[in-house]
């Protein structure tokens, strides 16, 4: 493994890896699910390497784009991917409120099946990134790590406080 | 990973908080927010690594907790940290280059004041990425539960 910082999330799914596998490469699942409380258009899925996912999402009047680019394919366990933020003609773009977030995520998904259930386990690091995308990126994973978890519900609260003030 | 396995519970927290945070209602609105570049904020922002460095220490936090029920002086500040006036002016002077604090300038008390934005920004990004694919985890644990029952609803066409 690299040295570079990697954030990782796990989940558990009451299903069998199968069924798991299937809501993530096929594209009426996936808009199903994918993305929180928007309307979620899967303009173009093809589940192999070198295969791309072009995924709207729309809420009101407003769109954001991803782009994936699949590296690795390993049914039913395993997923790598090259995630970008892009723009409506599917080039990926910076952010400019962060300028050194990564452009580019190496997002791995590993699908393992204990008993009825499915252990889901995902990944990203930096991709080809800039020092100053791996220093961005290890920062923000440093701080979720140093405790953030209590610190967060404690600058949640100072907002909240400060809000009602205004 | 401190995380563990999410669970749905505290995911509602999560997202209460972030939403909170962010000062918004909604997840949606919360990722308009955050992912599509929609910037409150004028573009002078110190670093994220200033932000954290700022963040990472109790005192600093306390003193930031402090400021949210109004402006202070260094004397007030200092009382219930047990703590001398130069020492709370050094932690002051780590939250103002962080952005976190702003102090008077022309004024004999030199009231420091919080100032949240920046704070906001730092905190919420990588939270947000995790946000983003918890609720969606939510959902697919639905469509997942959805598909076991009626597993001939599932479509054919893969």
């Amino acid at each position: 493994m690299s040295d570079l910082p990697t954030y990782i999330l796990e989940r558990e799914f009451n299903a069998p890896r199968e069924l798991v596998w299937k809501t993530w490469t096929d594209p009426k699942l996936l808009a199903r699910w994918y993305g929180p409380n928007v309307e979620t258009i899967v303009h173009r899925l093809d589940v192999k390497p070198g295969g791309l996912w072009l995924n709207e999402m729309k809420w009101g009047e407003n769109s954001n784009y991803q782009r994936v680019e699949y590296t690795e394919v390993v049914a039913p366990e395993r997923l790598v991917w090259l995630h970008s933020n892009c723009d409506a003609d599917w080039n990926i773009s910076t952010n400019p409120m962060m300028a050194d977030w990564p452009r580019v995520l190496l997002t791995t998904v590993t699908f393992n099946q204990v008993g009825e259930q499915t252990k889901m386990r995902l990944t990203w690091v930096p991709h080809e990134a800039s020092d100053a995308e791996i220093a961005c990126f290890g920062e923000a994973i440093a701080g979720m790590d140093k405790g953030w978890g209590a610190g967060m519900e404690l600058l949640a609260g100072l907002l909240a406080e400060l809000q009602d003030e205004k | 990973m401190p995380d563990g396995w999410c669970r749905s519970v505290s995911v509602g927290q999560d997202q209460l908080f972030a939403a909170k945070l962010f000062g918004l209602t909604g997840l949606g609105l919360l990722y308009n927010h955050s992912v599509m570049n929609i910037s409150p904020h004028p573009s002078t922002r110190p670093s994220l690594d200033a932000i954290f460095a700022a963040l990472a220490d109790p005192t600093r936090r306390a003193i930031l907790s402090r400021l949210t029920s109004g402006e202070a002086s260094v004397n007030e500040l200092a009382q219930p940290f047990e703590m001398s006036q130069p020492a709370v002016s050094k932690h002051l002077k780590v939250l103002e280059r962080a952005g976190l604090v702003e102090r008077e300038t022309n004024k004999q008390r030199r009231l420091a004041r919080l100032n949240a934005a920046p704070m906001a920004d730092a905190v919420g990004w990588l939270e947000d990425f995790k946000q983003f694919w918890s609720t969606s985890f939510d959902q697919l644990d639905d469509l997942l539960e959805e598909m076991k029952m009626a597993p001939s609803e599932e479509p054919r066409d893969e």
